[in-house]
């Protein structure tokens, strides 16, 4: 199978060649465009009921994933993320990890990509948000969305200090200490804006958008529900 | 009249060069910038040319329009009282705007709220891709443009043309625009289980021969991508 | 100092690269991340006649922010990268004592002390549009950094031009300006969806944005859960 990213940065949209049938693509609930007809969708809790369950308890990730598998040769599936932004492809060697912030996950090539919840606990980024870090290991290919442009920057000896709203993922290698940032307290309607300070050897993935700013942006603009809801 | 389509594809804009005579329709609120000598004169927007006797009907599509089209209510037409005069216009979110060429026979079925602005006589009808998805809450709420003329066309986020090979599925909310010689059929992805537990909502079958014009990002998956950091 | 901006027009990022000792201001949601050696000092920047609660809420809520972060750079050199709220192209004026510049308050991102920022200017004040148009004034020297919601278009006027007032970005001296209908008539103004508008004329600097953030916002807002008040 084969794989093009198309719109970059302005919007990357995926789009999946599966050339032989029984050839298969996973991707996040909600991210399909379009497929072609001898496609067949399979809906399926990934990783086991526990995890599932645990990633819609804590939020963000939908509980179901679609397999999307190929009946016939040479079928599209086009793919792509929810936010406004690019999206890339991170080829993950077998043991390689990757962490990548829940609500930019998009989709996955390789059946033996393990995904897997790290509960950052309260050393999560979004404090109080209930999104978190998904901890991905290789052999496969991770699909990746993020608000705005993604930006690699490459962690050296100096260390580096990033806006947790706009870190989308890391590689492994890296440490990060998490702490306020002077007026930011209280900044943001879906709480307190914190800073990580990263140590270690790496590449940081950031957003050049926070996705708390848009919300803060849109939530005047929501339609006032009726009191009698309970 | 001339026109060209600037800032593409991210954030695009439609500039138009009027001469004396020419004249830009476009839905309300789309004015970005004008030049002294450009006016605006505002009709309801309920196809081309109601008649006057037609009024009350005109009036009662248009709101119907706006309930369930998201689709504003007015238009607006620009035109010069100089020799020359530009308009620019834009849609209201961010992607891309496209433009076409429709030939008389020829016709094109555009999802509501991806109508910018026409030319000529194009008829826009109001069509509804099933009374079941009306039902449903998700809309498919279509105008088929037909007659000769330019449409402009926008979309949220890029537009990619898909030529229809036999047959293909496509998420309702990320369809922009497609041929009029396609036949379409709406409903869940794949059964019932699929409906509810998959995410993807409804889906649009198209079947014949035909391009099928498709957006890159959908205003249903950016709220539920956006919920989880919005205030109570 | 210089700015550096990457991913333009629609998903810009500056990198301001100071020199040991330099320093830069900006707003305070516009921090992506920036190298560790880099000292911040937070301020709040009131704005006269308004309640103190009542402008704190509105300053989060209204595209204004009340809270500007110094940046400064220690032993040696440092750069940190700037982004706004909303998607979209941001762009360097360089502001001389020739001129001053008026900003839409959503629309200044940073700039070093050299700029002065007069946050009195009432500019649009006592209009009934509905849009809060809340402008800042920069006088001084300087790279100023803007932002716009979608593309920028920069048009050095000489004559005049109809804009939609949620449009603009910013402006020089040298243009004058008036609000207006949209339409001959009050109510084709209204039903035309463009409301009032902005008659601007003169000889000077505009800078357009090709989205409107107040139409962007009741697009996607209405579409969003609702909330409880």
């Amino acid at each position: 199978m084969k794989y093009e990213i198309e719109g970059s940065p302005d919007y990357g949209l995926l789009r999946v060649t599966l050339e032989a049938p029984g050839e298969q693509v996973v991707a996040e609930s909600g991210a399909m465009v379009a497929m072609d007809s001898q496609v067949e969708i399979k809906t399926s809790a990934r990783g086991g009921f526990l995890s599932a369950a645990k990633r819609k308890i804590l939020g963000g990730e939908s509980i179901f994933q679609n397999t999307f598998i190929a009946k016939a040769a040479g079928q599209n599936v086009w793919l792509a993320p929810a936010p406004e932004g690019d999206l890339r492809a991170i080829e993950l060697a077998r043991g390689e990890t990757f962490f990548l912030q829940s609500g930019a996950y998009v989709a996955h090539l390789g059946a033996e990509l393990k995904l897997d919840t790290k509960w950052a606990g309260v050393k999560g980024f979004f404090s109080g948000v209930g999104l978190f870090l998904l901890k991905i290991e290789g052999p496969g290919t991770v699909f990746f969305g993020g608000y705005g442009a993604l930006h690699p920057v490459a962690v050296g000896p100096e260390g580096y200090t990033a806006d947790t709203g706009h870190i989308v993922a890391f590689s492994s290698g890296l440490d990060y200490s998490l702490r306020s940032f002077g007026g930011m307290k209280g900044l943001f309607l879906s709480g307190e804006g914190l800073i990580a300070d990263f140590g270690g050897h790496g590449t940081i993935y950031l957003q050049t958008r926070d996705p708390r700013l848009l919300a803060d942006f849109l939530h005047p603009f929501r339609s006032v529900s009726s009191s009698n809801n309970s | 009249m001339q026109h060209k389509i600037e800032h593409g594809p991210a954030f695009a804009w439609l500039r138009v060069q009027l001469a004396h005579g020419d004249s830009i329709r476009a839905e309300a609120g789309a004015m970005v910038m004008r030049t002294p000598d450009v006016q605006m004169e505002t009709h309801l927007n309920a196809g081309y040319r109601p008649g006057i006797f037609r009024v009350i009907w005109a009036f009662f599509v248009a709101l119907l329009r706006k309930l369930l089209g998201g689709e504003t209510m007015f238009l607006n037409d620009f035109s010069t009282t100089g020799a020359s005069g530009e308009v620019v216009l834009a849609p209201s979110l961010a992607g891309s705007i496209v433009h076409k060429r429709l030939q008389s026979g020829q016709r094109l079925f555009v999802q509501a709220g991806g109508y910018l602005a026409s030319t000529g006589s194009l008829d826009t009808k109001v069509r509804f891709g099933g009374l079941r998805t009306l039902l449903g809450g998700e809309g498919l709420v279509l105008l088929e443009c037909s007659g000769e003329g330019d449409l402009f066309v926008n979309a949220y986020g890029g537009i990619t043309p898909i030529e229809v090979r036999g047959s293909l599925t496509v998420d309702t909310g990320h369809i922009v625009a497609f041929d009029g010689t396609l036949d379409f059929k709406v409903g869940s992805v794949g059964g019932m289980k699929s409906l509810f537990l998959s995410g993807e909502g409804l889906v649009c079958r198209f079947f014949g021969q035909g391009t099928v014009y498709i957006q890159s990002r959908n205003v249903a998956s950016l709220a539920s991508w956006i919920s989880p950091l919005l205030p109570g | 100092m210089q700015f550096e901006l990457n991913y333009r027009p629609s998903h810009s990022l500056a990198t301001a690269h100071l020199e040991p000792g330099e320093t830069l201001r900006a707003e305070a949601s516009a921090m992506v991340s920036m190298t560790r050696n880099l000292e911040v000092h937070t301020s709040f920047r009131g704005r006269p006649g308004a309640g103190f609660m009542q402008s704190l809420k509105r300053g989060f809520l209204g595209g204004e922010s009340f809270f500007t972060n110094t940046f400064t750079a220690v032993n040696g050199k440092g750069h940190v990268s700037l982004a706004p709220k909303l998607c979209g192209d941001m762009l360097v004026h360089e502001l001389t004592s020739s001129h001053e510049l008026f900003i839409q308050g959503s629309g200044y991102v940073a700039a070093p002390d050299s700029v002065e920022l007069d946050t009195r200017w009432q500019g649009f004040k006592g209009f009934l549009s509905g849009e809060s148009l809340f402008f800042l004034r920069a006088l001084g020297q300087g790279p100023v950094l803007i932002n716009a919601l979608g593309a920028l278009e920069t048009i050095d006027l000489d004559g005049e031009l109809i804009l939609d007032t949620g449009h603009l970005v910013a402006f020089t001296t040298g243009l004058e300006y008036e609000i207006t209908k949209a339409s001959t008539g009050w109510i084709d103004s209204f039903l035309s969806g463009e409301g009032f508008v902005l008659r601007i004329w003169g000889r000077g600097r505009l800078y357009v944005q090709s989205r409107n953030p107040g139409e962007y916002g009741k697009t996607l807002g209405p579409k969003l859960p609702a909330r409880q008040q």
